[in-house]
């Protein structure tokens, strides 16, 4: 049995180190178990240093800080390739199906709710967690982590804004309006304070915090532009005095008695038309064919947008109003007083078929409600 | 015959942790030397194998330590904690139905003699 000297056990200690073991607990375990060995192993008078070099290059393959990188592998990035490959991966399937949702939807093709819906899904509930997760790993200060924890929380409020500002879903505005706050009024603050007091950041800090601003400012005046709630309220409450006029006028004795069997047929198919294309064009954004008289406190007042795909060329929607202003001409020639027939002037007749997807909802709205005004006013 | 180290990695962790339930407190050195003892040398855990899984299992709160200075240089020693002693026995049986559904798998008949 071998006796270590102290200046051969301070020895080890140091070459150790000096082989990348940083690590203060792995170096006092490879210290000691190295010593184990020679004293077990290595004979009174044995030559120490060779065998000591013969017993260290046992441990490892190529370098001695493998075992410590091993361990920091185990400790620090349990799961670790698992979760960088899911984050990636989430990370590119966002980008690529919110790119290919937003297509879909200027193009109004099936399936952009899907692409929509399933991108900020994924970004918010594995994206960012992963990122959130990855980046604070990478820094041991703690003002640093929270500043990517409320950047983090801001970016998934960002997605699920955007989700329910996209999907129409009540509640939007206001998660809107607290997610350009949090980022205006607790990030941005955050964030350029925590960076201005480090002399090397500062320019860089300053740089990013303007971006941010003009971010922040940016969709700021997105959210102001568009038209607030209370301005869809009012529309909606013209539509439905419209209803009611076209009601009462409904109700009025008719006298149909100058008209043909052929032209009280058409108006009626015309009435019937601009009936079912109203309903089509609430629905799809109401989920009903109706706006109800107390849309109000059920809050289902109709936001203006463009048409739905029902309204591209081929589909249900188009061919019914193509149907109808081929109804509208054929009623004007047929009516014969010159008073009586429906101006087309700058109507929706008179606009070749691809220019109907241009119409916003309540656009077409207007124009339908006025030819069946004009209708019924024909036969008072 | 030395077993491979991929047959390794996956028990290392079952392997120091019933040690660990059976002898108290163990030092780094002395797992290897047990392990090899038992098995008449035909598993021998490499140093590089071992800290890394000591350091993970303390990390997970299995194991808790405590130093012994030895002379100079300092001996770390390292014991099984509550949730340690639940997760061995977890682990244990887990590794002996793995076994009896490899037995099952690759149709090894057990020798009688």
């Amino acid at each position: 049995m071998y006796c270590l000297s102290e200046k051969q056990i301070d020895y080890i200690l140091k070459d150790i180190s000096a082989r990348g073991v940083e690590m203060e607990s792995l170096q006092l375990n490879l210290h000691d178990h190295i010593c184990c060995i020679i004293e077990q192993n290595l004979e009174e008078n044995g030559d120490f240093e060779s065998f000591y070099q013969k017993t260290i290059k046992t441990f490892y393959k190529d370098e001695l800080w493998e075992i410590e990188e091993e361990t920091l592998l185990l400790l620090t990035y349990k799961n670790y390739y698992a979760m960088k490959k899911i984050m990636i991966l989430s990370g590119i399937y966002s980008a690529t199906a919110f790119i290919l949702g937003s297509i879909f939807k200027i193009m109004h093709w099936q399936g952009a709710s899907f692409f929509i819906f399933t991108a900020m899904i994924c970004s918010s509930l594995i994206f960012l967690p992963l990122y959130f997760l990855f980046k604070t790993k990478e820094t041991e200060e703690k003002g640093k982590k929270i500043i990517i924890a409320v950047g983090t929380f801001n970016g998934i409020l960002f997605c699920i804004s955007s989700l329910f500002k996209i999907m129409h879903w009540p509640g939007s505005h206001i998660l809107w309006l607290m997610t350009i706050g949090l980022l205006g009024l607790i990030f941005i603050p955050l964030y350029f304070f925590s960076g201005i007091k480090k002399p090397e950041n500062k320019t860089n800090t300053i740089a990013t915090t303007i971006i941010l601003i003009i971010v922040a400012g940016f969709f700021f005046a997105l959210t102001s532009l568009k038209s607030s709630k209370h301005v869809y309220i009012s529309k909606s409450y013209h539509y439905l005095q419209n209803e009611e006029l076209i009601n009462r006028m409904k109700q009025m004795k008719k006298d149909t008695t100058v008209q043909t069997k052929e032209l009280i047929k058409l108006s009626n198919d015309i009435n019937n038309a601009c009936v079912k294309i109203k309903g089509m064009i609430i629905n799809s954004e109401l989920g009903q064919s109706i706006i109800p008289n107390d849309f109000e406190s059920k809050n289902l007042w109709l936001e203006e947008c463009g048409l739905d795909r029902e309204f591209i060329p081929g589909e249900v929607g188009f061919n019914l109003v193509v149907d109808l202003k081929d109804k509208i001409n054929q009623y004007n020639t047929l009516v014969k007083i010159p008073s009586k027939i429906i101006p087309i002037e700058n109507s929706l007749v008179k606009m070749t078929d691809d220019k109907i997807l241009g119409f916003s909802n309540y656009n077409l709205l207007n124009h339908l409600t006025q030819i069946q005004m004009f209708i019924l006013q024909n036969e008072r | 015959m030395n077993y491979s180290s991929e047959l390794l990695k996956g028990t290392l962790k079952t392997i120091v942790l019933k040690l660990l339930a059976d002898n108290k407190k163990m030092y780094g050195y002395e797992i290897t030397q047990r392990v090899k003892e038992l098995t008449l040398d035909k598993i021998q855990i490499t140093e590089g194998a071992l800290y890394p899984t000591l350091h993970s299992l303390e990390a997970d709160g299995f194991v808790t330590t405590e130093t012994e200075f030895i002379g100079k240089r300092v001996r770390k020693y390292y014991s099984l904690s509550p949730t340690g002693k639940t997760k061995t026995k977890e682990k244990v049986s887990e590794l002996a139905d793995f076994m009896e559904t490899m037995k099952f798998l690759l149709d090894i008949k057990t020798k009688t003699t």
